[in-house]
């Protein structure tokens, strides 16, 4: 089954209809996945938006419940849910991955988070496949194949002219089910993308076992200028800090995105800091990507989506580092 | 900063909220000294002491408005006469600038006011707070983005009303 | 011997005989035309620097965090040299802490678009004010668009357009602090937004924190900033910040007598530490 691309903004606008479908667009200069509807203009051939689509799973700043002070003067609670039904349309494969390494942070191993399940139980995902790639894409090298997203609810692989669909759960079969206006039964050949930016990752998790002292640390973060962009714009990235705004007697508890760049990230009650420079922080950002995370949870932090390579303000470069972990020689 | 488009969707009933931060030496005293001679200025103005205007932070300011203020009013005593000498001279120029960047960034110049107001003008400090209010009553309601959405869950009955009520004789 | 060639040689020359501990200029990055900041403690690493019309980082802000591993020897165009005077006049560090090999500065460009800098394109000084020795020759005074044209284009605007305008750039903020970590104005030991107890700033990202933390950001640094545009080139959200900035400048120009900070170690004016008795009176 194909889908032509001319008629993809009709099927947005069916899309739109009862959901909110959201796009990569650029808005107001920033490229994000941002709501469709008047104003925002889809871009399909933009390769990665600024902002990674975890926000619609993982909002910046998200209300958890408020709270306040009754006349007996018993606390009351209530609790915020604002998950709604929503369509991405438009995620990229490495995206996707990262919704993948997302689900099994916040449901898996015995903890589920409710505010995370809500969302996600009520998200379909459309993925588009990538038929070029931008410099900073290093995906193919993690292990993301820039026209596959097997999690995907839809597939849909770019052929030049159509996307070839596939429904790939039971979600997404339901979903293109009601497709039928804008799709025709045909074939079509995904073409492929080529990828200039390659890294090897061979050996590089377990090399990492034994590189806590090495001296590329020091190399690496004492560029680094501890700002949370690199975080903020990683599709993966998922550290929050709760924290509450009170008037009076009510307030909300609300939970925010944070980063481990941060100094006040680790500070701890009593003033004591685990990493208290520059160096153990960036330390600990690279060994998440790398290495923690895939001791726990079997695969790689890092997606290749290339946002921090793109956007980091000095230029400090993953894929550098990967090279240079490789490259190392105890 | 605000956006002035409340389209006369004033809500009923609304009086301005507004705060005053006065220095203590000077203006504290000339407010202590109104209610001495028993002036009647509205009590849409909330007083709160800070030790000399010199201390006054700009964050203050923008804090205030985020919490729901719809003017600020900042008095210290007249340059000359501060208590640590030289401490409005400071305040006076933070302020000149500091006003200029809220006006600039959209903010009517009504809402934030600067007044120099020493303790033996309680007159002054009735009239100016008088004016004050009447300025940010006419711009109606500062529609900002707050911190805490409002909520629909029933008001806790507390001593909030007491500061809300405005004695008509002020008001008319 | 181009500008580089000089600066390999004088940095290895340095790094050998001990007079600097680190050294501190750009490398080649992956990318075309990419650079990015080095620091170096061996002499041998000396051919990794270059110096070309791509070098986008100022290099002050880092002698703060490499100060403690002896003295620093660094590559100064006009930004990072005042970025220095900076430093050195917020007593952050010692003039003589730091060795200053000057370079004129073309104007750099952007690596994709080949195109020159927004803030190289506002530059008034793209020569050292303040080094040991000059690599090169200096480069010819750039034709710096009007200073506060941008600011007079804002100001023009009606008061709700202000608002609004505003309003959406604070709506765009992500809160990465990436403006304060790279100003070498920003020397606190402890950021008000790091200070969690005193709870400055609400963490929500919302227009309402943002702009608290935007406005503040201009008011500290407002009468030290030294205009090097760095702030407004790392935001990855594009914010307008200079329009703040030089803002605040404007003003202080216009009311306190012109100024332009940082241009010599003897001359470090900072309007708001200081005062005049007949200082502009609006408050009476």
């Amino acid at each position: 089954m194909i889908l032509n691309k001319q008629k993809v903004a009709a099927l947005l606008d069916h899309l739109s209809g009862a959901r909110d479908v959201f796009v990569p667009a650029t808005v107001d200069g920033v490229a994000k996945f941002a709501r469709y509807g008047e104003g925002v203009q889809p871009d399909f051939g933009m390769v990665n938006t600024t902002m990674p689509p975890k926000d619609l799973l993982f909002p910046q700043t998200q209300k958890m419940y408020h709270f306040d002070v009754d006349a007996n003067g018993s606390y009351r609670i209530h609790e915020y849910d604002e998950s709604r039904e929503q369509v991405v349309f438009g995620i990229r494969p490495c995206d996707m991955r990262s919704i993948v390494c997302m689900d099994e942070v916040f449901l898996t191993k015995g903890f589920v988070d409710e505010f995370y399940a809500n969302a996600r139980d009520k998200l379909l995902t459309v993925c588009v496949g990538c038929a070029q790639a931008a410099e900073t894409c290093f995906c193919d090298s993690m292990g993301v194949d820039p026209q596959m997203a097997p999690n995907a609810d839809v597939m849909l692989q770019d052929c030049g002219d159509a996307y070839l669909v596939l429904a790939q759960t039971e979600k997404g079969e339901a979903e293109v089910a009601e497709w039928s206006a804008f799709t025709e039964e045909a074939d079509a050949q995904p073409v492929t993308c080529d990828l200039t930016l390659k890294v090897d990752m061979e050996g590089v998790v377990d090399k990492l076992e034994g590189m806590y002292d090495a001296p590329i640390w020091d190399n690496l973060s004492i560029k680094c200028l501890n700002c949370g962009t690199c975080t903020y714009v990683c599709p993966t990235c998922h550290c929050f800090d709760i924290s509450q705004d009170m008037r009076r007697k009510d307030g909300i508890r609300f939970r925010c995105w944070d980063s481990c760049m941060f100094s006040e990230y680790t500070m701890m009650a009593g003033g004591h800091n685990p990493r208290p420079e520059k160096l153990e922080r960036v330390r600990n950002r690279f060994m998440h990507k790398l290495n923690f995370f895939e001791r726990r949870y079997g695969m790689s932090l890092c997606v290749g989506c290339g946002r921090c390579v793109e956007k980091c303000p000095v230029a400090l470069d993953i894929t550098r580092l990967i090279d240079e972990i490789g490259a190392y020689d105890a | 900063m605000s956006v002035v488009e409340n389209n006369g969707a004033v809500p009923e009933n609304w009086e301005p909220k507004i705060i005053a931060f006065c220095c203590h030496w000077c203006t504290y005293t000339g407010a202590d000294l109104a209610g001495l001679n028993r002036m009647n200025y509205p009590a849409n103005v909330r007083v709160l002491r800070i030790p000399c205007s010199g201390r006054m932070n700009p964050q203050y300011v923008i804090e205030a408005l985020n919490k729901g203020c719809d003017g600020v009013l900042v008095c210290g005593c007249h340059p000359g006469d501060c208590h640590y000498v030289t401490g409005n001279y400071y305040a006076r120029r933070r302020m000149l600038i500091f006003k200029r960047l809220l006006e600039y960034e959209g903010l009517e110049p009504d809402r934030f006011q600067v007044r120099w107001i020493s303790g033996a003008e309680a007159g002054k400090f009735r009239d100016t707070v008088m004016s004050v209010v009447e300025q940010v009553r006419a711009l109606g309601p500062l529609n900002l983005t707050r911190e805490i959405p409002q909520f629909e869950l029933p008001r806790v009955p507390d001593d909030e009303g007491a500061f809300d009520a405005v004695p008509e004789e002020v008001t008319a | 011997m181009t500008a580089q060639d000089i600066i390999r040689t004088r940095a290895k020359e340095l790094l050998e005989s001990g007079e600097v501990a680190t050294f501190i200029g750009w490398e080649a990055g992956r990318f075309e035309n990419q650079t990015t900041p080095l620091v170096i403690t061996d002499a041998a690493d000396a051919d990794k620097l270059v110096f070309n019309e791509y070098c986008v980082n100022t290099l002050a802000k880092y002698v703060r965090d490499v100060i403690p591993r002896g003295k620093v020897g660094l590559v100064v165009r006009g930004c990072d040299s005042r970025g220095i005077i900076r430093l050195v006049a917020d007593k952050v560090i010692k003039r003589e802490d730091v060795y200053l090999i000057g370079v004129g500065c073309p104007g750099i460009k952007d690596r994709k678009t080949g195109e020159m800098l927004k803030k190289c394109a506002e530059c008034r000084h793209n020569n050292p004010p303040e080094f040991d020795e000059m690599a090169g020759e200096v480069a010819e005074k750039p034709v710096a668009v009007e200073r506060f044209a941008e600011v007079a284009e804002v100001e023009a605007m009606a008061q709700p357009d202000r608002s609004r305008y505003f309003e959406s750039v604070y709506a765009k903020c992500i809160r990465c602090y990436a403006c304060r970590d790279v100003c070498p104005c920003c020397t606190c030991r402890e950021c008000f937004v790091d200070q969690r107890r005193e709870n400055w700033v609400g963490k929500q990202n919302n227009v309402a924190e943002n702009r608290f933390y935007g406005l503040t950001r201009v008011m500290h640094i407002g009468d030290r900033c030294i205009e090097c545009g760095e702030c407004e080139r790392v935001c990855p959200m594009d914010l307008p910040l200079m329009k703040l900035n030089r803002k605040v400048i404007q003003d202080m120009n216009d009311l306190f007598g012109e100024f332009e900070s940082s241009l010599s170690l003897e001359d470090t004016t900072e309007p708001l530490i200081e005062y005049r008795l007949d200082d502009v009176e609006e408050f009476m």
